[in-house]
């Protein structure tokens, strides 16, 4: 991996990490509208994105209150969706797609099996599915648009 | 209001938990996870409360500071532990209306939730003694052996080190820029969800080129001295396993057998008395 890959990566896991942050409260638990997910467009601009994403999510679920296994299930959630949207980058329209999916049947049952709540499963996982499915066709959609237009940044 | 974020729920400190090798902390931290699972009824949490409290106790973190890591999951144990509670059916023991709690009702939702708080208070004793970039050098050091399915255990951990050090930065600029763009009439809290979340672009865009001018200069910066990547790199504070490590693995060994056998000891002990 080059350097600066590597360097991209940190300062867009550090972005996801901030955003989680600064807006706490929606980020983490069951009625989450994670706004950071919406970077999960940027695998469409550059690879780096996605071990970004990953450390991103590593990080926001460590300093976050729900410990070990959200780091595990959320981070390998969000680093397979980041895949997924970078093999589909070719159709820009399903980009924010994989993450949406994804989280909702890892997210979902981790919610119903690990932390009991007492929704059934398939509630949890539409429910993860449409806090995601806000914040990355809501938001993440339209700053990929946004973002095209400054594109010589990632390079 | 972005000022007031202490970053992490690290709780400085010098105390025996907090010089444990990072690396071991992480298995106890695993191995305490699943044993937790393991558990089937309220004796085995028994022993993984004083477990736990042994652990508080030696780590020097004050109480209520832990409990303060459990208020936002506070609604979600309420409301698991009532749902539980009303809609199991079983052995009816209070009766109002519609609404009754069966034995087996009460039983689940006190398990359940206990569990729950076991979980949240295990893991979070991890991230209370432990520093984010101890935290990061342990989990690149645990896959290391990972290298081997080309697995870039350097990068990863680097990419986790320069994150940690830029997330206070960027949470300055991303405070900056919600600022500048309120001066000029930007409106980040009124409208639906899905308004709302737009409202953000103006905030985004301007806080991605800014990162990624940092990015620029940075991987020019450290081209310029030579950087490589994991090959050959030496540390300054290299981690190394302590007599007390060992004695901390030794006693996490002895947890789960514990936790294993319990059913086992507690079935032959019946047996005895019975016989």
């Amino acid at each position: 991996m080059k350097t600066k890959h590597v360097i991209q990566a940190a300062v867009i896991a550090a972005v996801y990490a901030a955003l989680t942050i600064a807006l706490a409260p929606l980020s983490y638990g069951v009625m989450q509208v994670r706004v950071s997910e919406a970077l999960t467009v940027l695998p469409f601009f550059t690879p780096a994105a996605i071990p970004g994403l990953f450390v991103g999510c590593l990080i926001s679920n460590i300093l976050g209150p729900y410990g070990l296994v959200d780091m595990f299930f959320g981070s390998a959630a969000t680093l397979l969706g980041a895949i997924g949207s970078y093999m589909l980058r070719n159709k820009p329209l399903l980009v924010p797609l994989p993450p949406v999916i994804l989280n909702g049947i890892m997210i979902g049952p981790m919610l119903y099996y690990v932390y009991s709540v007492p929704v059934p499963l398939i509630g949890c996982i539409l429910w993860v599915m449409l806090g995601e499915l806000i914040a990355c066709y809501g938001l993440g959609y339209p700053l990929m648009k946004y973002l095209k237009k400054y594109r010589d940044i990632f390079e | 209001m972005i000022r007031d974020i202490t970053l992490g729920q690290y709780f400085p400190g010098e105390s025996g938990m907090h010089r444990l090798d990072p690396r071991v902390k992480i298995i106890m931290c695993l191995v305490y996870l699943v044993a937790l699972f393991l558990v089937k009824d309220f004796i085995g949490f028994a022993f993984a409360i004083a477990t736990l409290a042994c652990v508080i106790a030696v780590s020097k973190v004050p109480l209520n500071f832990i409990l303060k890591g459990l208020k936002p999951i506070f609604l979600i144990i309420i409301f698991t532990f009532t749902i539980n509670m009303f809609m199991i059916g079983g052995e009816v023991i209070w009766q109002w209306g519609v609404l009754h709690i069966t034995k087996e009702g009460l039983y689940t939702a006190i398990f359940m939730a206990l569990r729950l708080v076991l979980l949240i208070i295990g893991s979070s004793l991890l991230t209370l003694t432990t520093k984010p970039i101890s935290l990061t050098d342990g989990i690149e050091s645990l896959l290391n052996p990972l290298k081997a399915f080309k697995v870039p255990a350097h990068e990863l951990a680097m990419m986790m080190t320069i994150a940690l050090r830029f997330i206070p930065t960027l949470l300055e600029e991303t405070d900056k820029i919600m600022k500048a763009q309120m001066a000029r009439g930007a409106d980040f809290e009124s409208g639906n969800i899905i308004k709302r979340a737009k409202s953000l672009i103006p905030l985004l865009v301007p806080l991605f080129i800014s990162a990624f001018r940092i990015a620029q200069d940075l991987a020019m910066a450290m081209e310029a001295r030579c950087y490589r990547g994991g090959a050959n790199r030496t540390r300054m504070n290299a981690m190394k396993l302590g007599k007390f490590d060992f004695v901390a693995l030794f006693l996490l060994g002895l947890f789960v057998l514990a936790i294993v056998m319990q059913p086992f000891i507690l079935e032959q002990i019946l047996e005895q008395i019975t016989s």
